[in-house]
């Protein structure tokens, strides 16, 4: 089993958790995309909504998981072909549930192409911004390490 | 009303089964957050893309709002469009007006 272990700056990662967690407290209850049952039979749209909803979960709880006491003490995480799906679905779920709530704002446009300025941000939203790129920063990582993997 | 209701039975089966045999098409459309390495990762793994059909349907999203992944039965066109929900991509199903 290939397996990638990611030494990350524990001070600039460790702040970020406290809002990830935030964002994934908030999936518990509801999904980060918009649904769109292929009908709208509202017994069909509840029954796939709820299934998308457990699979979120345990997707956000196996990325929570990765922030074990070996990722406090040194800052590693690692990451096989286990593991790797579901930290990938979850990063887009609580990228999105940040987009969403903290800088709604931001014309889809400006962040599409990476102009977003800091400087125009309170704290709160820096935060959540910060996360955000963080949390694409894992997802590329992933991918160009492990995609043959997790396509297997 | 026993025999009317005997009588249109069949019509309607016939009807639900036409339904079920035109093709259905897999429509993602964009959303300005997930990466298009992402996209093309998630195309490959769901449907067994190469890497430039993949990018080829990213692309196509990314620039026109939409790509047309798949066309085919019912039933499995449903099956795609949960699963890429599971991957967090907007994906609707849409009757294949040109069958």
């Amino acid at each position: 089993m290939k397996r990638i272990e990611i030494k990350l700056n524990l001070e600039a990662v460790a702040p970020l958790l406290d809002r990830i967690k935030e964002s994934v407290g908030a999936l518990e209850g509801k999904l980060a995309a918009p649904v769109r049952p292929p009908d709208s039979d509202a017994e069909m749209e509840a029954a796939w909504a709820g299934e998308l909803l457990r699979d979120q979960k345990g997707d956000c709880q196996r990325f929570l998981a990765m922030f074990d006491q070996r990722f406090f003490a040194d800052g590693t995480i690692s990451l096989d072909e286990e593991n790797a799906g579901p930290v990938l679905r979850a990063c887009a779920a609580i990228r999105l549930n940040l987009r969403e709530s903290a800088f709604g704002m931001v014309p889809d446009e400006a962040l599409e192409g990476g102009k977003v300025s800091l400087e125009q941000m309170d704290q709160a939203t820096q935060n959540a911004f910060e996360a955000y790129v963080f949390l694409a920063t894992l997802q590329e990582l992933i991918i160009e390490n492990l995609d043959g993997e997790i396509l297997s | 009303m026993p025999e009317s209701h005997t009588e249109c039975a069949p019509a309607e089966e016939t009807s639900t089964q036409l339904a079920l045999d035109r093709p259905w098409r897999v429509v993602v459309l964009n959303d300005p957050v997930n990466l298009m390495s992402y996209v093309v990762l998630v195309f490959q793994k769901v449907f067994g893309f190469d890497e430039p059909t993949a990018r080829r349907h990213m692309l196509e999203v990314h620039e026109r709002g939409r790509s047309v992944v798949w066309i085919g039965v019912r039933e499995k066109a449903e099956a795609y469009v949960f699963t890429l929900q599971q991957w967090h991509l907007t994906a609707v199903l849409e009757e294949d007006e040109a069958h």
